[in-house]
């Protein structure tokens, strides 16, 4: 009934106003120049070879930091996968320097300060962050926790029986079985892919977190990023005093199996009862930063990185309808390529149209290139927005240290910036000719294959995975 | 350690002291004659701005049968104006009414007419969503915002408030108000019937395919009786799938007015002059009415509610507890009950369901859910560690409940939550975009903006016996509701 009574409404909906005559057209409107250097960290090394990164910010009476360590998830044995962020955990949680696991975060929580510590595929990290008032005891706590683990056997049954049940309830996410299948199967054989399971996990023995840190975790792999109310002078000599005496030791980084940068095309399916297909499609691609990656990471942003504007976004959510989250993605790989993938997540109903406008999408930036248009906006998108890199101290003075540990070549970023000035229409479907291959696309898809409105089959061969 | 514990205390009132002075020091606040509160706050390290729109407008708001109609509403918002998208507006408008004639016909043809009636009017729906679209870009705001630097552009709708967020360099603040007035003074509903699909996509994706999404819309549905909280945000299946544009522009146009909004910048700003562009943009819009529908009050709970939801996967539970909302003094009683149960290693839920007896692989606590402009809810949630199962949680949770009541809280103890409380406020100072939303939050719900750093002081004085005595009241039996999801017996 409301409906009809609604009928009468429309010719008001009719009237277009105008906005008033005295405002300009956005595209009208100037910007006054802004005129910043963003402020730039100080660099130094005690006596041991910790490489620290320091930034003063004397607004507000906080201080924060990271040590990061060249101690990343790659390095878990095949049989001990969550090795480095088993570690990780028990740094913190396990007991340091004599105190207790309960003395840490008693004393810690009384003082409203964080010390927090983490393993990706690419470093260790552990961080602080503290009231200026106290930070001469969180940094003696931190100090313990990155050097002298205590690794209480209690914490580490505890922590191993919690991961165990996360493992457990992985599968109830749609989405995280669909990543975690997908990038073991991007990666093959790689430890860049590998996910922990409950043989995994239970593998793992006090005696391999004690060996695991004294084997990575050395001054020499450490460098420490702080930021906030200090005397730059005055901090590192409280790290000298903290830290000097952490013996330098040589580390051997071992050996990581060769990334095969082309795994066999096929299509995964996952059965799960859902409403919606959870779909990823892509392949192994560049290095990061590499002349390459430059250019397709314009590409990318053009296809499906770009946000609202971007062409899976336009084509699958704002005209079809057909998803909420969709779009594409190049992660950065430094010690092995990065990984280039298009994704969506619709009804399952849809789940065949919805792989073929990806794959649509891909070859179509291959055939016809990009136009003028997008091209400016993916370039304006990208050099206008670069200021928000130095906005906060801490991301600065964090970046500084992450370069530096990831071996990156100084002004990696101001090159890349003026790399996207400078790109072309054509280079960026040279790009895309060279270095998507639609044809050779390992595809994922979580979901329940009855409502699917396509069989897989024809999009490749299919292998249907059995989750544990 | 007593010595140490004094100094504690005194630094703690002079730092909340110093902290209300250096945010007041650094906001001017205005107010346009159309009603808009205007916050503009100095953080001048980097040239940028963070920008932050709340309206007091939320899924409380809606009509029966229009669920969720407020979050739509939020996704049209993105869709552009006359004159910011359109190819050619008058003939878009047409096209766009002529689209709502086609949808209301064939709504009405899918209820009495036959496979080929429907068909046809399907086929002239299509028609005429394809001309109306083809007269317009697809995103123009995001386009627009993107090109100039935009970072973060998000909007989110709850129960009680929808807020709409972007981060720009300094320079275009006048670009964001150009913007976001003429969004205000006239949206253009474009891309309507697509964007009514996005959004059931988005309802499978958080609340039907994912089971806490599922428990959770359960557990509100028993929790409350009457009152809109009980209702998800995003609305049910059946009443997205029929909203049209019309209904969601009535909506709009009831409810996005500027006296139901604030307006706030953190960021580099200087007051005098964008105070002046500002008010050229914003200050055109005509106010609205300050009518706000009274939802139906929710009714006492007499007897404990349960309910077990199945669902394929491993079990949660949840409880949920009615309390007064703000500025009720138990409202932040138990905020501080939430920091003690639940806010870190050492808190008493942690320390005994996580640690000691290892029931429970997490659990967590929050003390006004889902909303805070009535009267709302204290939940627990907990996910056992197998082979606990949920009432192993539950009896736990009441258990570090009678605990309270019984033996009440330590005096260190409670130092520690205050403060936690005072260095979360401190750090939250250092942000662009989370001081804004804090303080547009503060301004809408919280009586003032100053109360961010003001309420400390309420904080500050809560004692021991307080605790005991609202624990004692609030956690009762008969005032709580809990819901279990399991999988299904087989």
């Amino acid at each position: 009934m409301r409906r009809f009574l609604l009928l009468t409404l429309i010719p008001l909906a009719t009237l277009a106003l105008a906005q008033p005559a005295d405002w300009p057209h956005p595209s009208e409107l100037s910007f006054a120049p802004i005129d910043f250097s963003a402020p730039e960290p100080t660099r130094a090394e005690l006596s041991n070879g910790v490489v620290v990164y320091l930034l003063e910010n004397r607004s507000l009476p906080l201080i924060s930091a990271t040590a990061y360590v060249d101690a990343p998830a790659v390095f878990d044995p095949a049989d001990m996968v969550g090795l480095a962020s088993f570690t990780a955990s028990q740094l913190r949680e396990g007991g340091s320097g004599g105190r207790t696991p309960e003395e840490i975060d008693l004393r810690l929580e009384f003082l409203a300060a964080s010390v927090e510590a983490s393993a990706n595929d690419a470093f260790s990290s552990v961080g602080f962050s503290a009231l200026a008032e106290n930070v001469d005891e969180v940094i003696a706590i931190w100090r313990d926790v990155l050097i002298a683990p205590d690794f209480d056997a209690e914490r580490i049954e505890i922590e191993r029986q919690r991961r165990i049940e996360s493992i457990r309830r992985v599968v109830d996410d749609p989405v995280q079985i669909a990543v975690r299948e997908f990038f073991f199967r991007l990666a093959e054989g790689h430890p860049s892919g590998f996910y922990s399971t409950e043989a995994t996990v239970s593998a793992i023995g006090r005696n391999d977190l004690v060996d695991f840190h004294a084997r990575y975790f050395q001054p020499g792999a450490t460098i420490i990023a702080i930021s906030g109310d200090f005397d730059g002078e005055t901090m590192v000599a409280k790290l000298e005093a903290a830290l000097g005496d952490w013996p330098a030791a040589e580390v051997e980084r071992p050996q990581l199996p060769a990334f095969n940068p082309t795994p066999t095309p096929r299509v995964y399916y996952v059965e799960k009862d859902l409403q919606q297909s959870i779909v990823l499609v892509g392949h192994p691609s560049v290095f990061a930063y590499s002349d390459a990656y430059n250019d397709l990471s314009v590409a990318n942003d053009i296809l499906g990185a770009g946000g609202f504007s971007s062409r899976i976004f336009t084509e699958i959510r704002t005209r079809r309808g057909l998803a909420y989250s969709t779009g594409s993605a190049l992660s950065q790989g430094f010690d092995y390529p990065g990984n280039f993938y298009a994704f969506s997540i619709s009804r399952g109903e849809a789940t065949g149209e919805v792989i073929a406008l990806l794959i649509e999408e891909i070859r179509r930036l291959q055939d016809s290139g990009v136009s003028d248009a997008e091209l400016e906006r993916s370039r304006e998108t990208i050099v206008n927005s670069a200021i928000f890199r130095d906005v906060s101290v801490a991301a600065i003075a964090a970046r500084a240290a992450r370069v530096e540990l990831l071996g990156l070549p100084e002004g990696y970023y101001r090159r890349y910036l003026e790399n996207v000035q400078g790109i072309t229409r054509d280079e960026i479907q040279q790009v895309a000719l060279q270095q998507l291959r639609p044809d050779e696309l390992v595809i994922m898809v979580v979901g329940n294959a009855e409502i699917f409105d396509r069989p897989l089959s024809d999009f490749g061969e299919v292998i249907s995975i059995e989750l544990e | 350690m007593k010595v140490r514990y004094v100094v504690f205390v005194l630094l703690w009132l002079l730092a909340a002291t110093a902290m209300a002075q250096d945010l007041a020091d650094r906001v001017t606040e205005v107010t346009l004659d159309n009603g808009l509160r205007v916050l503009l706050v100095e953080q001048t390290s980097a040239p940028v701005i963070a920008f932050n729109l709340t309206f007091d407008v939320g899924a409380v708001d809606e009509p029966e049968g229009l669920g969720g109609i407020a979050h739509m509403v939020e996704h049209m918002a993105f869709k552009g104006t006359p004159s910011i998208g359109s190819l050619d507006p008058e003939a878009e408008a047409a096209a766009l009414a002529k689209l709502e004639v086609a949808t209301l016909a064939l709504e009405r043809v899918r209820s009495v007419g036959d496979a080929d009636e429907i068909a046809a009017a399907e086929a002239a729906f299509a028609q005429a969503l394809d001309e109306a679209q083809g007269l317009a870009q697809a995103s123009p705001i995001d386009n627009l915002l993107a090109t100039n630097g935009g970072v973060g552009l998000n909007a989110s709708t709850g129960l009680d408030f929808t807020s709409y967020v972007v981060s720009l360099p300094a320079n275009r603040l006048e670009l964001y108000a150009r913007i976001y007035a003429d969004v205000l003074f006239d949206t253009t509903f474009r891309y309507f019937y697509p964007e009514r699909d996005v959004v059931r996509e988005e309802r499978r994706q958080r609340n039907e395919d994912d089971p806490q999404g599922f428990l959770f819309e359960a557990f509100l549905g028993e929790a409350f009786e009457r009152h809109p909280y009980r209702r998800p945000p995003v609305g049910s299946a059946e009443e997205i799938e029929g909203y049209t544009a019309t209904e969601a522009e009535a909506f709009f146009d009831a409810f996005y007015h500027p006296n139901r909004a604030v307006l706030v910048l953190v960021g580099d700003v200087d007051p005098e002059r964008d105070l002046a562009i500002i008010e050229r943009y914003f200050g055109v819009l005509a106010a609205g009415p300050d009518f706000r529908p009274r939802p139906p009050s929710e009714p006492e709970q007499m007897a404990e509610r349960r309910r077990t939801v199945n669902y394929d996967a491993e079990p949660q539970i949840v409880i949920g507890y009615h309390k007064p909302t703000y500025p009720d003094r138990d409202a932040f009683v138990l905020d501080l009950v939430d920091a003690i149960l639940s806010s870190g290693r050492t808190s008493r839920l942690f320390q005994r369901m996580v640690i000691d007896d290892q029931s429970a692989l997490d659990i967590t606590t929050t003390s006004a859910f889902p909303g805070v402009r009535y009267d709302n809810l204290f939940l627990f949630y907990g996910l056992p560690r197998a082979p606990f199962v949920p009432e192993d949680l539950e009896t736990a949770f009441y258990d570090e409940i009678e605990r309270i009541k019984r033996a009440g809280v330590d005096a260190e103890e409670l130092q520690k939550v205050k403060n936690q409380v005072r260095a979360s406020v401190l750090r939250g100072l250092a942000s662009g975009s989370g001081l804004a939303s804090s303080l547009a939050f503060n301004e809408l719900f919280g009586g003032g903006w100053e109360n961010l750093v003001g309420d400390l002081e309420i904080y500050d004085s809560i004692t021991r016996d307080e605790i005991q005595d609202v624990v004692r009241r609030v956690f009762t039996e008969e005032n709580r509701t809990v819901s279990i999801l399991v999988r299904e017996e087989e």
